[in-house]
């Protein structure tokens, strides 16, 4: 009995001594084995932001956030390095970004991709001291538009999002999520969905007309205002509820072009509104179609534009009715940012566009689209005479 | 002669017994450590650290620690040491404590360390018990440095982490893997059965008596057959 006392006080002896150097070496050493793994955390960190001092991995509601964001750290100085996944050329793009408490770029760093030139991993350095309204104007990697743009689109929402980390509100809604709100304030039965009226009459002072698709009625842009008119109603607007008389005093006839001779062959409509415009549809060979007739490239199909025109030759509108241009590049012929600009135009002056950056072939194909519009308007007006 | 004595029980550990080529001890690390010569210096450095420290220990606190709990007392003595040696290690050396991974606090385990406590601490003086510890600690560390060069120079064509360029293309990497550190290890272990002519100490040797079966062992330690040794591994 004695014995067994003994060992057992011996084993817990020696267990006491041997804790007490355990926590003496775990005194020393801890702080560190802290500091190191601090370190090698932060060596990641610190690459985009050299001048971080401490970094703090912060939790944050997605919602809140630009989608992109897929984590933040918050440096002791206020500022934010904020990782992002995207979309370049192939998805998987993502991103590490610091940005200081001044909102400036402090670095930036491709952690993974699939790009196919893959330049992007070096593009962070691009922004390095850039503010959100510089983003834009840095040079873009030659020959990869869409890696540039999903980078500076990364670079501007890791800026977003550290304002609002900051305690700032920074609109994140895309453009087309604004216009939707827009328009569903001034027309709340409108129920969500709108489509961009094809405008064939002279109508002053509106920038764009949507229609509401259940019918409920129409919502006039004027610069930023935008003024609901219900089907029936009118409005207190002057420029509005004149264009609305307009528009719903409008009607329109179908030509017959096989009385006509020499017309255009790539036209494929034409109408006339009984004030005299023309309503034209017409084939644009874009990359679809390379060089027209003569080699017929991927998708084989034409791009068809929409345009009406004044008879005195003034493009009053245009709009994209179909195309199936390269995804992500020429597919930019269908935004209103493009061919917009062709409102106002006449044939002296629509050549005077800013061009599809990357897409040659779709800007082309669509301008010798407005071209055969313009002959085929001739045409047209020469029969009327 | 005391000198003498005290040069054998240091040098016996090198090639006479060496613990991993003539004592097959601590086989696991040997083979999971001897891919690169780094890892390999750097577990054999640490294994000497613990078994001196603990040899010391034991041999210090032999009078005292009852013989019914000898082995608790040596573990916990070993696994303490092992585990200011892993401290020391993540916090001096991140990049070894990276590289040596699991085998670092597995060194409790190795039978080594345990076997000299139990064969040779427990029963001599502090200053022998540190010098066993040392020869030992060092054979540990010259079998693997051994193992590692010939599986990392033949194996990956590179010494230390340092390229050999003109034997990138007739490196063997079979012997960078498990088997072929089990050949490497099998070659090594005649080769010094032939260089010690085969007189490795006997089973005898080695406290039988002192194994809590030597009573019940049916077959009787003391006259073993032949010369293999004991074996053990964790």
């Amino acid at each position: 009995m004695k014995k067994s006392v003994l060992s057992t006080l011996t084993l817990v002896g020696i267990c006491a001594v041997m804790a007490i150097l355990l926590a003496l070496t775990n005194f020393i050493t801890a702080p560190i084995i802290k500091q190191n793994q601090e370190a090698a955390a932060n060596k990641a960190l610190l690459e985009v932001m050299p001048n971080g001092e401490k970094f703090e991995k912060v939790e944050f509601d997605a919602e809140t956030l630009p989608k992109t964001v897929t984590e933040v750290y918050k440096e002791k100085n206020g500022g934010y390095v904020i990782t992002l996944t995207t979309t370049g050329y192939n998805s998987g793009l993502v991103i590490m970004c610091g940005i200081n408490a001044d909102g400036t770029v402090s670095g930036a760093v491709c952690l993974a991709s699939q790009e196919t030139l893959g330049k992007e991993k070096t593009y962070g350095d691009e922004f390095v001291g850039k503010k959100s309204a510089e983003v834009d104007a840095t040079d873009t990697i030659s020959g990869a538009t869409k890696t540039t743009t999903a980078y500076r689109n990364a670079i501007k929402d890791a800026i977003n999002a550290s304002i609002i980390l900051g305690g700032g509100t920074v609109d994140i809604r895309s453009e087309e999520e604004i216009l939707l709100d827009n328009l569903l304030a001034a027309l709340p039965a409108g129920e969500g969905k709108f489509t961009n009226l094809f405008i064939a009459e002279v109508i002053s002072g509106i920038d764009a007309v949507y229609t509401a698709d259940n019918g409920t009625g129409s919502v006039y842009v004027i610069g930023d205002e935008f003024y609901g008119v219900p089907t029936g109603g009118t409005s207190d607007n002057e420029n509005v509820a004149a264009a609305h008389a307009v528009l719903s005093a409008s009607t329109v006839e179908d030509i017959d072009l096989s009385a006509f001779e020499g017309l255009p062959k790539r036209l494929v409509s034409a109408k006339v509104t009984a004030t005299g415009n023309y309503i034209l549809e017409v084939e644009g060979a874009g990359f679809g179609i390379m060089n027209d007739e003569e080699y017929i490239h991927s998708s084989g199909e034409y791009i068809i534009v929409r345009v009406s025109i004044t008879p005195d030759g003034k493009i009053i509108d245009t709009l994209t009715v179909y195309q199936a241009e390269s995804e992500g590049i020429g597919d930019a012929c269908a935004k209103e940012s493009f061919y917009g600009q062709f409102d106002g135009k006449t044939e002296e002056t629509y050549k005077d566009i800013d061009a599809i950056s990357g897409a040659t072939y779709t800007t082309n194909g669509y301008l010798k689209a407005i071209e055969n519009a313009f002959a085929a308007l001739k045409v047209l007006k020469g029969g009327n005479e | 002669m005391m000198k003498n004595n005290n040069l054998s029980v240091l040098l016996k550990g090198l090639i006479k017994e060496n613990p991993v080529f003539v004592l097959i001890l601590g086989t696991c690390p040997t083979l999971a450590t001897t891919t690169n010569v780094t890892g390999a210096f750097g577990m054999g450095i640490a294994a000497l650290v613990v078994l001196v420290c603990s040899n010391i220990l034991i041999s210090l606190l032999r009078k005292i620690i009852p013989d019914s709990v000898r082995i608790p007392c040596y573990i916990v003595v070993i696994a303490g040491f092992v585990t200011i040696v892993q401290m020391v290690v993540h916090a001096f050396f991140p990049s070894l404590y990276d590289m040596l991974g699991v085998y670092l606090p597995l060194i409790t385990v190795n039978c080594i360390i345990l076997g000299r406590a139990e064969m040779f601490a427990s029963k001599n003086t502090v200053g022998k018990s540190a010098l066993d510890g040392i020869g030992m600690g060092l054979g540990f560390t010259l079998a693997l440095l051994a193992m590692s060069t010939i599986r990392e120079v033949f194996g990956a064509a590179s010494f230390a982490g340092v390229a050999i360029p003109f034997l990138e293309p007739y490196k063997i990497e079979f012997l960078t893997k498990a088997p072929g550190g089990m050949l490497v290890f099998g070659c090594m272990i005649a080769l010094v059965y032939i260089i010690t002519k085969g007189k490795a100490p006997k089973k005898t040797s080695f406290s039988c008596a002192a194994c809590p079966n030597a009573a019940n062992c049916l077959t009787g330690c003391s006259d073993a057959p032949d010369a293999e040794t004991e074996k053990g591994d964790a």
